[in-house]
């Protein structure tokens, strides 16, 4: 019996097959009425608007967000470390002796983690109001938990042998952790809340972008008004900061010594929770009145109702399909276009393509896209996919710029062609990793598929929007255990996938009979 | 007399049989007492059990006194062990990890001190030259270090925590001859000659090589777990070691 063995490297291509099931569809979809308005959207990138009052509105809304990002990002690392340390099994054993109270912090922090940012702030709004502690409790919430994840498990794979043997000598459970684990956690800290930082950069944007001010309702109102000149000044001093943001985080994580890092680390947070203090002198933020309207809580029969009115089925069917799509653009993408394109020109335009999918926040690429399509499921994917291609095609290439490149060598002298060294000698080595990033990458998929279901009109997300617009707190109670349970679900999936790609598994068999 | 350290009828479980069945000893104060036994013959599980690291499903851990469970942090420090793997924590330097051996009598402050300033050089550098580490490398990181080098700074941390009871497991294999005499003649101190320093009179240390025995006062040989030779070292005869080693 022959056997088909795929390895890790076309593993990591073969998801990019989804793209051409999204073209079909949005070609099926398409109309000529907005095409105009795409091309007048390019133009207006070389020709943004320069006005006083425009430059004025996008700053200030840029300073929003800087002053919502920081102030999230210092809560939720500072909060997110606190939980982190409480929730690690080690931690745990070291100082109680069991791991009971790890696992029951754990658990819990599952819920808040498994609710997207957007879906937090939409529920909250209800709750409190409009204000600007919505973005921030919207983001604090779920980027703590997610935080408290991360720590805990990083704290989890150090080894243990040195604190046990400190523990040993009779060292107190404070004084044995500090020692044998801080200094292990510092560069571990400061690189991850780098890239957090970028994250809640992001999330500021997007909930922006539902109302809660900052540059993405700059972004939306220009949009939605067609004003491409106004919108492309907001998208250029996003894209300033964005690339100062990433620039520093490399920085950080790349080229500093230890001894910098531990500076940074004790510093970086007292500086950026200054930025907030400077802002709020400038009458910009507008911190308002925190009301209190709370829900009512609903009876058991009522929930029972509001389940069987719902298309249960089709939305979580729909959400799946979404996730699947967008993963399988977001994962294949970038591999295939740099085995296509190996080059130097290629790896510059590339670099070029992967930052600018990474500016456009998805919901406004799918409202673009709809401009010459129809509402569907396509149209999230493919707004999805395109971010998250950006994303990864980023760490991609890092990962590859970092790696050393004796592999690269030897295959380039077997007298191979340009594509095949790429493919052999480079993304070979990379690639078990690049899966590994790309399971949990699609657990975030799975959780970003609300903000473009809400526009692309399908999905959980889409579902929720309604409910809570006809103030169906039953539905809405129901959609949110639901969406929350699909993404532990996904999330218990993404932790096997990332073990099985660590756990260096190159090749999945088939028979071929 | 009584005995420093006591297991009585200690049983550990493997995966398919038990690493340790029924184990009952004695080690006196001032015992200098050698484990031998082949690989897998359950030296390291007797030290680990022994030392507290792990909890036996059977049977009891006796150290002066009182059950080893019982014994509260500070009281741990009374025991110190020697690993084979050394366990220093590779972010720190020397310094840092030597002073990590005296954690335990002294408050967090100090340890959080002892992470960002130089601290008790001058007894770091007097431990340095009992193990004949160089004093040039006091600053420099443990994972910077030679194997040796490294094995030389775990005895320094050892030192520092100026235990009562030492366990070493098979501290000295992969070491060059110098050193295994140098630590040997450091952990056992025969001649009295580091009685300001070495606090420790009671000692258990694990060996894969029946060579060393003879700087010991007694010999516990181990075989799947059970022991098969207790004996002082002059009552020992040459084959009674060799059938310890063949199956």
């Amino acid at each position: 019996m022959r056997k088909l063995h795929i390895t890790s490297p076309i593993i990591a291509i073969i998801p990019s097959i989804a793209i051409l099931g999204v073209i079909a569809k949005l070609i099926s979809t398409f109309h000529a009425g907005g095409s105009s308005l795409i091309l007048d959207f390019a133009y207006s990138a070389i020709t943004p608007s320069v006005d006083p009052l425009v430059i004025k509105a996008a700053i200030n809304g840029l300073k929003l967000t800087l002053f919502t990002t920081s102030i999230s990002w210092g809560l939720s690392s500072i909060i997110g470390l606190f939980l982190g340390i409480l929730s690690s099994r080690i931690v745990s054993r070291a100082t109680f002796g069991e791991e009971i109270i790890s696992r029951v912090i754990r658990c819990l922090l599952c819920i808040p983690r498994s609710v997207h940012e957007l879906i937090w702030g939409l529920l909250i709004i209800q709750l409190v109001g409009l204000s600007i502690w919505v973005s921030i409790i919207a983001l604090v919430i779920p980027y703590s938990a997610i935080n408290a994840r991360v720590i805990s498990d990083q704290i989890d794979n150090f080894d243990t042998k040195p604190l046990l043997a400190i523990r040993n000598s009779g060292a107190t459970p404070l004084s044995a952790l500090l020692t044998a684990l801080l200094f292990k956690l510092i560069p571990t800290m400061v690189s991850y809340f780098g890239y957090r930082l970028e994250c809640t950069f992001r999330g500021a944007v997007i909930l922006g972008i539902f109302g809660m001010g900052g540059i993405g309702t700059e972004l939306e109102l220009t949009l939605k008004s067609l004003e491409f000149n106004e919108m492309w000044t907001s998208l250029w001093f996003l894209a300033a900061l964005m690339f100062l943001i990433e620039a520093l985080i490399n920085k950080s994580s790349q080229e500093l010594t230890v001894k910098e890092l531990r500076y940074l680390a004790i510093f970086i947070l007292p500086i950026l929770l200054l930025i907030p203090i400077l802002f709020s002198n400038e009458n910009l933020v507008n911190f308002g009145t925190i009301g209190w309207h709370p829900i009512p809580f609903p009876s058991s029969q009522e929930l029972k109702t509001a389940f069987y009115e719902l298309p249960i089925l089709n939305l979580i069917s729909r959400t799946l399909i979404l996730t699947v799509l967008s993963a399988g653009i977001a994962i294949g993408i970038p591999p295939l276009i740099m085995f296509l394109w190996p080059g130097k020109n290629g790896k510059r335009v590339q670099t070029i393509v992967w930052f600018f999918l990474r500016l456009i926040p998805p919901p406004l690429t799918a409202l673009l896209i709809q401009l010459t399509t129809f509402p569907s499921i396509a149209v999230g994917a493919l707004a999805l996919g395109c971010h998250n291609v950006g994303i990864l095609g980023r760490l991609l290439k890092e990962s590859i710029k970092n790696d050393d490149s004796s592999n690269k060598y030897s295959i380039l002298a077997t007298g191979a062609d340009a594509r095949t060294v790429w493919l052999y000698g480079i993304f070979s080595k990379q690639s078990n990793r690049y899966l590994a990033y790309s399971a949990y990458r699609t657990d975030v998929l799975l959780r970003e598929t609300s903000i473009v279901g809400l526009i692309g009109g399908t999905g959980l997300g889409w579902q929720i929007i309604e409910s809570l617009s006809s103030f169906d707190w039953n539905q809405l109670i129901i959609l949110v255990c639901i969406y929350s349970t699909l993404t532990i679900a996904g999330e218990l999936i993404s932790d096997k996938l990332r073990d099985h790609w660590l756990n260096d598994r190159t090749q999945w068999e088939f028979s071929l009979g | 007399m009584k005995a420093k350290i006591k297991l009585i009828n200690v049983s550990l479980k493997g995966v398919h049989n038990y690493r340790l069945k029924d184990i009952s000893l004695k080690i006196y104060n001032g015992e200098r007492v050698a484990l031998v036994g082949k690989s897998g013959a359950g030296k390291t599980s007797l030290i680990s059990t022994a030392n507290g690291i792990i909890s036996p499903d059977n049977g009891e851990v006796i150290i002066e006194d009182f059950a080893i469970k019982s014994l509260s942090t500070k009281q741990k420090v009374k025991i110190g062990t020697l690993w084979q793997d050394h366990r220093l924590v590779e972010e720190l330097n020397v310094n840092q990890n030597i002073n990590s051996g005296a954690l335990a009598r002294h408050g967090s402050l100090w340890a959080i001190k002892n992470l960002i300033s130089e601290l008790d050089v001058e007894e770091c550098l007097r431990l340095m030259r009992v193990v004949e580490l160089s004093e040039e490398l006091i600053f420099s990181r443990v994972s910077e270090l030679s194997g040796g080098q490294r094995q030389r700074v775990a005895i320094a941390r050892l030192l520092r925590q100026r235990p009562e009871i030492i366990f070493a497991d098979e501290p000295f294999s992969n070491l060059d001859p110098k050193l295994v005499e140098l630590g040997l003649r450091i952990l056992l101190n025969r001649d009295n000659s580091l009685d300001e320093i070495i606090t420790a009179k009671t000692v258990l240390i694990s060996l894969h090589r029946p060579e060393l025995i003879s700087l010991f006062d007694r010999v516990i040989a181990i075989n799947k777990g059970e022991i098969v030779m207790d004996e002082k070292v002059k009552d020992i005869k040459e084959k009674d070691l060799e059938s310890i080693y063949i199956e």
